[in-house]
């Protein structure tokens, strides 16, 4: 099947978080860490794009994926979305 | 004075004033009924689940910036997607961060005495195993955005006017309202606590 064919539902969708002036930069990279188990250097890299870019993409992947990154990001206290890859 | 956490055998400690656990608890408690869910489990799983699969209005996006914060919407520019998810995941989420609260008002509250008699000047240790370390992290983090909000601390230049309206105060050449100097100092006493132990759980 070509690339430009993919029904819509394949698509991947984005967690992206969202910068704010309350959150710890360490609190972030924790976070990061703790919820993704990315390693330290993902997790500090990914803390400093939200912080210099004001928004990142966090995790990738399918719609119920995303919805559940974003609930959990949301109990931590940071600001997440959740959108189609675009 | 607090000391720093320190990371020793999977536990963080400290040493804190009497005084500073009283007034953490104050603002764990103050925080813990802000963000509660109205409607309370019933302690049935089955009820609790059945209540929570809908039936009633969607939950509509709270008026009180503070806890619109906390709960925020979860897409930026579709509002329908947005009420579903909040429909969907609002109960919840509120339930894990009372959650997260209790059980740090509860570790907290171990530290102190239990004959009640005590200086605020006194020193205690906290201490927490891995979990409460988590919820306390976490908790703390929900504080800070309440204050943050009622601060209006929205940008880092609110935050940098914030502090520097705040130290001139304290300095006697500032004119920051009484009660925002108490909640930045609140927020600056729990930023540098969080600070600490997020520290240690990094190792």
């Amino acid at each position: 099947m070509a690339v430009l064919d993919r029904p819509e539902a394949d698509l991947p969708w984005v967690t992206i978080v969202w910068n704010d002036p309350v959150n710890l930069m360490s609190y972030v990279s924790w976070v990061f860490q703790s919820h993704f188990g990315y390693p330290r250097e993902k997790a500090q890299q990914l803390m400093l794009q939200v912080h210099e870019e004001g928004r990142a993409v966090v995790s990738t992947g399918t719609r119920e994926k995303m919805e559940a990154d974003t609930e959990a990001m949301h109990g931590y206290g940071l600001w997440a979305t959740f959108q189609k890859d675009d | 004075m607090a000391t720093m956490f320190r990371a020793r055998h999977g536990r963080f400690t400290a040493t804190w004033d009497t005084g500073e656990v009283a007034v953490v608890l104050h603002l764990l408690r103050l925080t813990h009924d802000f963000v509660a869910p109205e409607r309370e489990d019933t302690g049935d799983p089955f009820l609790d689940l059945v209540a929570g699969l809908g039936g009633t209005a969607d939950p509509e996006e709270p008026s009180d910036p503070a806890l619109r914060r906390l709960l925020p919407p979860a897409h930026r520019t579709d509002a329908e997607q947005a009420t579903e998810f909040r429909r969907l995941t609002e109960h919840t989420l509120r339930s894990r961060k009372a959650a997260n609260l209790a059980t740090t008002i509860t570790a907290l509250s171990e530290a102190l005495p239990e004959d009640g008699d005590h200086e605020p000047t006194d020193p205690v240790t906290v201490a927490l195993d891995a979990d409460q370390a988590r919820a306390m992290t976490m908790a703390l983090t929900d504080i800070r955005l309440i204050l943050g909000e009622r601060l209006a601390m929205r940008t880092e230049e609110d935050s940098e006017r914030l502090h520097e309206e705040f130290a001139a105060t304290v300095r006697g050449e500032g004119e920051m309202e009484p009660s925002a100097v108490q909640q930045m100092a609140y927020y600056d006493f729990l930023t540098w606590v969080q600070e600490s132990l997020t520290e240690a759980m990094l190792g």
